[in-house]
């Protein structure tokens, strides 16, 4: 046995107890939590050669979860078609770094929801081969994708059921957790949006095979319809989740929010991904955006005025975050397991900003607790990983983020993090400087 | 003192060595305006106008040198004892992660340029590119891509196997497309397991078409040598540096050749005598001893290494004699050497008989000159890049005061060596 570790402090989240434990303690060893709880309580099983964190007023939670990330991508606003056009051993270079930043920023779990070729399971590889650090990561190797449809360019476009069948085979040869589908177009300049991509028919031929190997699937779903099929293959998660009809129109679907909680699957909403797209845009970055998006904008432009077009997409990203956030409020009311999964660093959404995103499922409903919760417990469950992360629970992995402020207070408090634990170790993060290279503030205008 | 712009830094330090000259110098200031170096004075001489922005830092009690340059680094490798054999086999994307953390450790150690002498496929160029795209920071980067080599040759399983004189052309001119600052070839085997250490590699007629080839376009042409016929080709065919510089025949017979000595100095050559990688056996040897457990098999494998170590050195003391200059290169992170220590590399240079100020200038002037980039960096002169460091205790008696580094500047601008992303 390695030698036993304690870590104290203030006040300690377990994401068991409904309410955070005064002066609360974990003790763990080989990686492994073996008790928790109050200091007091627990002081006679701390071994007398324990090596002692005392975090003082400071405050624990588990590492985070976050159930939606794109290790490959940069969040300074390039557009995934762009992304896709870097060699991969660069985006390999880019996603150690971004996994880092994940790390130091106190995940120390992520579902990665589409990154080129092989990039992801070689980042694995280096990891394995004791040549660089990152979290706990559960990959889908790429995302599955019809002809032209979104993400295609990472590697993975399929058609037919065979051949749908045959890419899952080939990702689990190459050692995916679980399957990321396109079941909609999205940014990708060759795709539709506003249809579904893949039949059903194409779906279950993922799904069944899924289920033969215990695997969760995740279809990134902008149209309604979309979302419909989706649910009816039998998928474990809805991410975007948008309500978009075929003329465009945006609008929330009672009916099919009732069959997505009927159907038990979770929902990845991604609000910030839209509100850092505001941001950037109230900065007046306008990074050259490739993609459906710009050709909308540039049927709908009538001015060739760069502040008048500055202007629409500005309106156009504000008015796209308002609908998301209320489609969400009423998506919450009516009992959808909502869950964190960041996107970044997708569009204008860099990593290392997580707390973003769960700040705004507070915005659209939840109290600061339960947000704790979507990036946490609720985050480990929708990822089927509960019985390993996201609570501070005797036998979980000892992977815990130390906060100066608490979260229970204000949300945002997510992103004191000062200390991180991944596995039972200390986690050496690096200068300060190093770690405020990547946030992401809110613009101050 | 010219006003020049509002973004400055002067730097007063108590001791200069500035890569050149024979004797240090004592306080002295610097002035770096931008990435570069504008004006050296004695500390008192300098006069700054009042309405000047600038930073002043005070180093008084510290020593500055010029960003050292390792002439010979594998950024690929892994430094944990692996053979390069094995190293190849593992996918571009890995050693590509592996290489951008090697290019960080180095640089936080004070190396603020190097020569990379070979990476799989197109691996070191991919590097570069997430470089220039601000994805890392690395140290200056001069290239060789690909190195060449026979079939079956040395780092042959780098990706770059060639035969005859068209497809060495064909070869120099694509690795030119594609961004090598210098051209590397095997000239002889090596460690590589289907190559052949004492014999040359590489026909007269195909080194003399690499040089020429490169020549034309301004790259300089650095060759593997590890026998002594390897080495006369080599020379006769125009190369600019040879590495490791291996007096051996071809019965495997160490016999160091005074006519190739002279060779080198006849043509102006370079030798990259990379004595790190020895030191660093030596070191991992008396370290198992130490611990116990050594056995006679250990035993004679250490006499061994000893062996051809003590032999290496004495050549090195004999062409460095004779007046062949010498460029540091550690070789790290190949075999057992990990990156990050080109300090032990420097501190075989004065074991073999350089003073600590000819092997610092080994390390700066001489290796940035066989490098081709002393026109820019290498030494700290007015007009030259602003690459420094700073280290605690002065080198000049005690070459291992190189391992004192506190800061490292590059560009003109501070590392921050504990950022760990």
């Amino acid at each position: 046995m390695s030698e036993q570790k304690v870590v104290k402090a203030k006040w300690l989240f377990d994401m068991v107890s409904d309410k955070p434990i005064e002066d609360g303690a974990v003790i763990f060893q080989s990686g492994v939590i073996t008790f928790s709880g109050n200091y007091e309580k627990i002081k006679n099983k701390i071994q007398p050669d324990a090596k002692i964190y005392d975090f003082k007023d400071k405050i624990i939670i588990p590492g985070m979860v976050d159930c939606h990330t794109h290790h490959n991508g940069f969040g300074d606003g390039r557009s995934g078609d762009d992304v896709g056009l870097i060699p991969d051993d660069v985006l390999a270079i880019k996603s150690a770094k971004n996994a880092k930043t994940s790390l130091y920023s106190g995940v120390t779990t992520i579902r990665e929801n589409g990154p080129k070729n092989m990039t992801m399971m070689r980042l694995r590889d280096a990891v394995n081969g004791g040549l660089t650090i990152a979290p706990r990561m559960v990959l889908c190797g790429r995302p599955i994708s019809i002809i032209g449809g979104h993400m295609g360019y990472f590697g993975g476009e399929v058609t037919g059921e065979d051949e749908s069948l045959a890419l899952a085979r080939q990702l689990i040869k190459e050692g995916a957790d679980y399957f990321k589908i396109t079941a909609t177009g999205g940014s990708t300049a060759t795709s539709f949006p506003l249809r579904p991509s893949f039949s059903k028919s194409e779906l279950f031929a993922v799904t069944n095979e899924a289920k033969n190997y215990d695997m969760l699937t995740a279809t990134h779903c902008l149209s309604t319809e979309g979302t419909d099929y989706s649910l009816d293959a039998g998928v474990d998660m809805i991410i975007h989740c948008n309500f978009d009809l075929p003329n465009g129109e945006s609008k929330f679907d009672p009916k099919l929010t009732e069959k997505i909680v009927k159907k038990d699957a979770y929902v990845n909403p991604t609000l910030h991904v839209g509100r850092a797209r505001v941001w950037s845009l109230m900065e007046g970055k306008d990074a050259a955006l490739g993609g459906f998006e710009n050709k909308r904008l540039n049927s709908i432009s009538i001015t060739k005025d760069r502040k008048n077009i500055l202007d629409a997409r500005l309106d156009m990203a504000k008015y796209g975050l308002e609908t998301k956030l209320d489609h969400c409020r009423q998506m919450i009311d009516m009992g959808v397991k909502v869950i964190t999964g960041s996107d970044s660093s997708w569009g204008d959404y860099a990593l290392g900003n997580t707390v973003h995103e769960t700040e705004l499922l507070v915005e659209a409903g939840y109290s600061n607790m339960e947000g704790l919760k979507s990036v946490t417990i609720n985050a480990a469950k929708a990822l089927g990983l509960e019985n390993q992360v996201g609570s501070i629970e005797v036998g979980k992995s000892a992977d815990l983020a130390i906060l100066d402020k608490n979260p229970i207070e204000d949300i945002k408090n997510l992103n004191s993090v000062t200390e991180v634990f991944f596995m039972g170790q200390s986690i050496r993060r690096g200068s300060e400087d190093s770690n405020n290279s990547y946030i992401q503030k809110s613009p101050q205008i | 003192m010219d006003k020049i712009n509002n973004d400055m830094l002067v730097i007063q330090v108590g001791e200069l060595i500035d890569g050149i000259s024979s004797e240090s110098k004592k306080n002295i200031s610097i002035v770096i305006s931008g990435n570069s170096i504008v004006d050296i004075k004695p500390t008192g001489e300098l006069s700054i106008p009042s309405d000047l922005d600038h930073k002043l830092i005070d180093y008084s009690d510290k020593t500055i040198l010029p960003g050292l340059v390792d002439s010979h680094v594998h950024l690929t490798g892994i430094g944990d004892g692996r053979s390069g054999d094995e190293l190849s086999t593992l996918p571009d994307e890995v050693l590509s992660i592996n290489m951008a953390n090697n290019a960080k450790k180095h640089l936080h150690s004070g190396v603020t340029t190097v020569r990379d002498c070979g990476a799989k496929n197109d691996t070191a160029f991919h590097l570069r590119t997430a470089a220039e795209m601000g994805i890392i920071d690395t140290p200056r980067l001069v290239l060789s891509g690909r190195p060449l080599a026979i079939i079956g040759g040395h780092l042959s399983y780098f990706g770059e196997q060639i035969t005859g004189v068209n497809e060495c052309r064909a070869a120099v001119r694509y690795l030119i497309k594609q961004g090598a600052d210098f051209i590397k070839v095997t000239a002889s085997g090596g460690s590589t397991k289907t190559s052949f250490p004492l014999k040359p590699s590489f026909s007269q007629q195909e080194l003399n078409v690499i040089v020429e080839e490169a020549h034309k376009f301004g790259k300089h042409v650095a060759a593997h040598c590890h026998n002594s016929e390897a080495m006369v080709r080599s020379l006769n065919a125009g190369v600019d540096t040879i590495i490791h510089g291996v007096f051996k025949e071809p019965d495997g017979t160490n016999k160091y050749r005074e006519d190739i000595t002279e060779l080198m100095l006849e043509k102006n050559t370079y030798v990259n005598p990379t004595l790190g990688p020895g030191m660093m056996r030596v070191q991992v040897m008396e370290n198992k001893k130490q611990q116990g457990n050594f056995s006679e098999f250990d035993q004679e494998e250490m006499d061994q290494i000893l062996f051809e170590h003590e032999y290496r050195m004495k050549c090195f003391s004999k062409m460095h004699e004779s007046g062949v200059p010498m460029s540091a290169g550690s070789d790290s992170a190949w075999g057992a050497y990990e990156m990050g220590n080109f300090f032990l590399d420097i501190e075989g240079h004065v074991i073999g008989g350089q003073t600590p100020m000819q092997a610092i200038q080994s390390a700066t002037s001489i290796a940035s000159k066989s490098c081709w980039i002393d026109d820019s960096l290498g030494s700290i002169e007015t007009g030259k890049l602003a690459d420094l460091i700073v280290l605690d205790e002065s080198p000049i008696n005690q070459i291992e005061n190189l391992r004192t580094v506190s800061e490292v500047i590059k560009n003109g601008e501070f590392v921050d060596r504990n950022n760990l992303l």
